[in-house]
Formats: structure tokens, C-alpha cells, sequence
């Protein structure tokens, strides 16, 4: 149970991670690489952003290349934002000190008000990425806690540092006014296959592949500790059920229902299951917290510990205990009284 | 329940019971036993007895022949849990108590799945203990009782549901002469109100206070006999 919820907190909290670059641009959708490995190394052509332009009901379009790189121990995944400066207010930039840096700039960058804050640093300092020193023209923010964290430079000089002239990751598109987003959404996936439009979390596996396959992973764990947990519920219970034929064979012979009797059995292992579920799902909650402090992973782990996840925890402890008191519960219904108390 | 007036409380029709390996438990028993009579079965050991007894409790049912109990066939009753519970009261030889429960708790098991409240059913398995003396006993594990203490608690337990039948098999075999005496009481009392007991026993002073004494060998009942009358009761003068 334990191994479950951490695996399914831990996935969430990733899915989320990578959702939450979708809604940094304040877009109405985004557009990104249909079946990229993950969001990262989605790249689209700047040349297809102008197609996507041009595309009837399209109001802007913001490219954006969003790379990331170790700055320090305690931040080993940052996230930089290749963006034009025409761009920052369209992607919902807000300045909150100094300046926008300016599109033929070298070497300037701007800072998130969370990511100046971890880092110690102001307007006017040099921040060193990529191997490069730069000077911190300004401070954004975003409104988002993903976009906030990370840093903002010149398009050009992003894929300059990465050798990757020419190519976005990811397309933020606002619709005109009045127009159904749906629809024009609709349009680009089917005028662009090589793209596609993503306009909620849950869409996020179309450019994500990675994330699918965790899913896919989290699912196929639990319908595998459903059937080990099974496995090991209807032994415990049929071990108990050995050990207590006597008891059984008293409780029907003075007048007890078959399905008075199956409910205690029942009963006693939902108890202990709903009992194991809590104790699982307070160890994950300290592992996730572990995992997610470990040097190699801080920054890019973050467990989303939902009421989903706790419901999901419980449901998962009721099929295990139902399916693994298939038999011994049947077992305990067909016992006959007599032979039961003579059982030794 | 019929209540016609020839009609007996027990009636067990060439009842066989034969078990795997050509073991032959009861072979074509023939009893009746009438309402309010208390009856004691005696012989050996091995005779079938026992087996008697739990046809009579439809734990077991039998390989051939009848037993019909007020009137119904118990090979044919629908609801069996029924019939264990509110009909009959088992006393079982080796108290069959529930270790984990306190000697209250055994006391009530009879009596989950009646209308009977939680309160109430605390109430009657109080007032059984008091019957038989064990009132002080009642948080005690059956770990913490002696022999005659436990088998007083299972006679309490057999009572919990008012049963119509009592059946009690060897119930004085771990009691001391004054719990015996006090049991013989007891069932002397629950038979002149009407309640049919049916015990087991090896001791002949104890089967010698049952109204008849069925002596079984082998597998049948091979002698029967009138021990005791009990005294006419106001009820019986007046009718």
C-alpha cells in the first residue's frame, strides 16, 4: 500500500510539475510536439509558429524554449525560458523590478521573484548559466510558482547556449475573442499532425510520453499490489480461518447466519486492510518526503499528496481485501457446524 | 409452532446415521418425547448419544429416517439458523466457550441477530449468570473460570433465547454435587414451565431426576423407562 500511494503522490506531483508549464503563459491552450518523450524535448520549428499565426481565430502566438540546467546542490533542475521581449506581456510577464531585457541583448537575463529569492540575488547582479555570466536586468513574475522559480532570456541567446537555433518547445496561443477555443484547437491538430494542442493537465500525456508511462506504471502497480495484497489477505484469512474453525462451527451452531458469520470474517480483515491502508499511506507520505529531499532528486520531485490519492488508497485496500476473501469467506460460509467444532 | 394436543415435542422415526468408512453412529432410533418431559439418555460410550443429540440440534441430520420437532421435519426447515437459535438451547460436553470472550459476552452470542437491543440482551445474560450463580464471573474469560464455572456459563448460554428444547450433553460431568443439585433444580423448574429437556449423561443419580431414562446401545435404544413422576402441579390439579 505504502509502495502505491508514494508511487501515485510522487507521479502526480510530477504530471503536475509538468502541467504547470502549460499555464504559465496564461495561453488558452499550447501547442507542443504530438508523442514527444517529455514536455522538454518537444521542439517545433519557428516556422511552423508562423503557420500557426496564420490559422483563422488565432489571436498570438508565443514560442517559447524552456530548457533547464544545475545551477547548485539545491538546484538541480532550474528551469530557463527562452522568450522574445515582444512576447512577455502577451505570456503574462509582470515586471516587478528593473527592465526587460532587449532582443539583440548578450549575456542579460531576467530573474522570477521566487528564483532571485532563493538564489540571493538583485537587479544589477551577474547570475553565471550555461557557463556564462550574465546581469540580472529584472525581476518578473508570473503568478505561477513554475514560471516564478526560473529565469527568462532572449530567444536567440537560449538557443544560441543549447545549439538549437531556430526551434521552440512549446507554442502558447491565445484565441481571438469570441471564437470557440475548442474549435481552433480542433483546426491545428488536424492542419498540423506533427503537433499537438494541449489544453488541460489530463491532455498533457499527448506531448508527454514519459508521463504515460509512468501512469501507465502507477496503474499497473496497483492492479499488482491489488493481487499480492489479495494473495496475502485470503492466506491471513484462511489461516485464521483454520485457526478458528471451532469458534465458526460454536457461532453457527447457536444460531448464527451464514451471513452473520462471513460478516465477522469479512469485517475483522476490512478492519485490518483500512488499518494497513492508513499505516500505508502515513509511511508514504514520510518516503515521499524522503525522495523528495534527496540530493538527486530535490527541485524536481514534488509529491501532490490529494484526497484522491488518500480515497484511492482506501478503495485499493477494499478490492484487495474483497478479492482475497473470495475463498476463505465461501469456505467459512459452507462449514459445517458439527464438523467444524470437532475440528482440531 | 402447532399446538395440537397429541402432537409431541420430539419425534425421531427410524433415525440412522452412518458415517464414511461403514461407521455406524445411530441405527433406526425411535423416540418421542412430549412437551415439559425431561428425558435422559444413558449407555456407553460410542453408543450414538451424542449423535442423537445433534440431530435433535440439526447440527447433523440423519443418514435415514426422521426427526421432527414440533411438528416440522428438520430435514426440510428453510431457515436452519433460525431453529438453532430461538428453539433449541445446546449445552455442549466440552463447554465449547469462546476464549477471547469475556463469560457475559458468551453469554449473549446466542442472542446477535435477535430483536433483542444491546441493552436487553445485556439485561438477560446478566440475569442467566445470576441463575447460575455466577453473577460476580461475568468479565471473566472462560481462562479464568473452573471447569463447573465454565460449564454454568454454557448452561446459561443454551438458555439465553428461551428455548423450547433444551438439549444437554454430560451437563454435570465437571460440576461438583452442589452445582449439580442446583442444575437438577434448574431443569426441574424449566421443565414444569414447559420447557422439553433432552441431557445426555453417564450418571445415573442425575438421569435418575429426568421423568424417563432411554437407555441406547450400539446405535438403538434398547431400553426405556419411567424414573421419576414428577408431583402434580397446581396448573395439571386444576385442569
Amino acid at each position: 500500500m505504502m509502495a502505491v500511494v508514494t508511487l501515485d503522490v510522487t507521479s502526480s506531483g510530477l504530471e503536475q510539475s509538468a502541467a504547470a508549464i502549460i499555464s504559465v503563459g496564461k495561453a488558452d491552450f499550447t501547442v507542443a510536439q504530438k508523442g514527444a518523450s517529455d514536455t522538454l524535448s518537444s521542439t517545433i520549428d519557428e516556422s511552423q509558429l508562423v503557420q500557426l499565426r496564420e490559422t483563422r481565430g488565432v489571436e498570438s502566438v508565443v514560442g517559447v524554449l524552456v530548457e533547464t540546467q544545475r545551477i547548485n546542490a539545491n538546484n538541480p533542475v532550474f528551469i530557463e525560458i527562452g522568450i522574445n521581449p515582444g512576447d512577455l506581456t502577451a505570456f503574462g510577464v509582470k515586471l516587478v523590478a528593473g527592465h526587460a531585457y532587449s532582443s539583440t541583448a548578450a549575456h542579460q537575463v531576467m530573474l522570477g521573484w521566487r528564483a532571485a529569492a532563493n538564489l540571493g540575488l538583485h537587479v544589477g547582479d551577474r547570475f553565471n548559466a550555461n557557463g556564462t555570466w550574465n546581469t540580472v536586468v529584472g525581476l518578473y513574475s508570473t503568478g505561477n510558482a513554475f514560471g516564478d522559480a526560473g529565469a527568462m532570456f532572449p530567444l536567440p541567446a537560449i538557443q544560441g547556449y543549447n545549439r538549437v537555433p531556430g526551434i521552440v518547445t512549446l507554442a502558447f496561443v491565445k484565441v481571438v475573442p469570441g471564437q470557440s477555443v475548442a474549435k481552433v484547437a480542433a483546426h491545428i491538430d488536424y492542419a498540423e499532425p506533427e503537433l499537438t494542442t494541449i489544453r488541460t493537465a489530463t491532455q498533457f500525456g499527448r506531448a508527454d510520453q514519459n508521463l504515460v508511462y509512468l501512469q501507465a506504471a502507477v496503474n499497473g502497480s496497483t492492479v499488482l499490489a491489488i493481487l499480492i495484497g489479495a494473495v496475502i489477505i485470503g492466506n491471513t484469512m484462511l489461516l485464521s480461518l483454520f485457526e478458528r474453525t471451532r469458534e465458526f462451527g460454536l457461532l453457527r451452531a447457536v444460531g448464527w447466519t451464514r451471513r452473520r458469520t462471513v460478516g465477522l470474517l469479512l469485517g475483522e480483515s476490512l478492519l485490518l486492510a483500512f488499518i494497513g491502508a492508513g499505516l500505508g499511506v502515513a509511511l508514504s507520505f514520510v518516503v515521499a518526503v524522503v525522495l523528495e529531499n534527496l540530493p538527486a532528486l530535490k527541485g524536481v520531485l514534488h509529491p501532490n499528496f490529494t484526497e484522491e490519492a488518500f480515497w484511492r488508497a482506501l478503495f485499493t485496500a477494499l478490492v484487495m481485501t474483497l478479492v482475497g476473501a473470495l475463498y476463505p469467506t465461501t469456505r467459512a460460509a459452507l462449514l459445517s457446524p458439527l464438523k467444524a467444532l470437532s475440528y482440531e | 409452532m402447532s399446538d395440537a394436543p397429541d402432537e409431541m415435542a420430539i419425534e425421531v422415526t427410524g433415525a440412522t446415521r452412518n458415517y464414511p468408512g461403514h461407521v455406524t453412529a445411530l441405527a433406526g432410533v425411535d423416540l418421542s418425547v412430549g412437551y415439559g418431559e425431561m428425558v435422559a439418555v444413558t449407555g456407553p460410550s460410542g453408543c450414538g448419544k451424542s449423535t442423537l443429540l445433534h440431530l435433535l440440534a440439526a447440527i447433523d441430520f440423519p443418514t435415514a429416517g426422521t426427526v421432527v420437532v414440533a411438528g416440522r421435519d428438520l430435514a426440510r426447515l428453510g431457515d436452519l439458523s433460525a431453529y438453532r437459535r430461538q428453539e433449541v438451547g445446546l449445552v455442549f460436553q466440552f463447554h465449547n466457550l469462546l476464549p477471547q470472550l469475556s463469560a457475559l459476552l458468551n453469554v449473549e452470542l446466542p442472542m446477535l441477530g435477535t430483536h433483542r437491543s444491546a441493552h436487553q440482551r445485556r439485561d438477560r445474560a446478566r440475569e442467566l449468570l445470576a441463575a447460575v450463580d455466577l453473577e460476580d464471573c461475568e468479565r471473566r474469560l472462560p481462562t479464568e473460570l473452573s471447569g463447573g464455572e465454565r460449564q454454568r456459563v454454557a448452561i446459561a448460554r443454551a438458555l439465553a433465547n428461551d428455548p423450547k428444547i433444551l438439549l444437554a450433553d454430560e451437563p454435570t460431568g465437571s460440576l461438583d454435587s452442589t452445582s449439580t443439585a442446583r442444575f437438577l433444580e434448574l431443569l426441574e423448574r424449566l421443565s414444569q414451565a414447559g420447557t422439553t429437556i433432552v441431557m445426555v449423561t453417564h450418571d445415573s443419580e442425575v438421569a435418575a431426576h429426568a421423568h424417563r431414562i432411554i437407555e441406547m446401545r450400539d446405535g438403538r435404544v434398547v431400553d426405556e423407562r419411567i424414573a421419576y413422576v414428577p408431583a402434580p402441579t397446581a396448573a395439571s390439579v386444576s385442569s
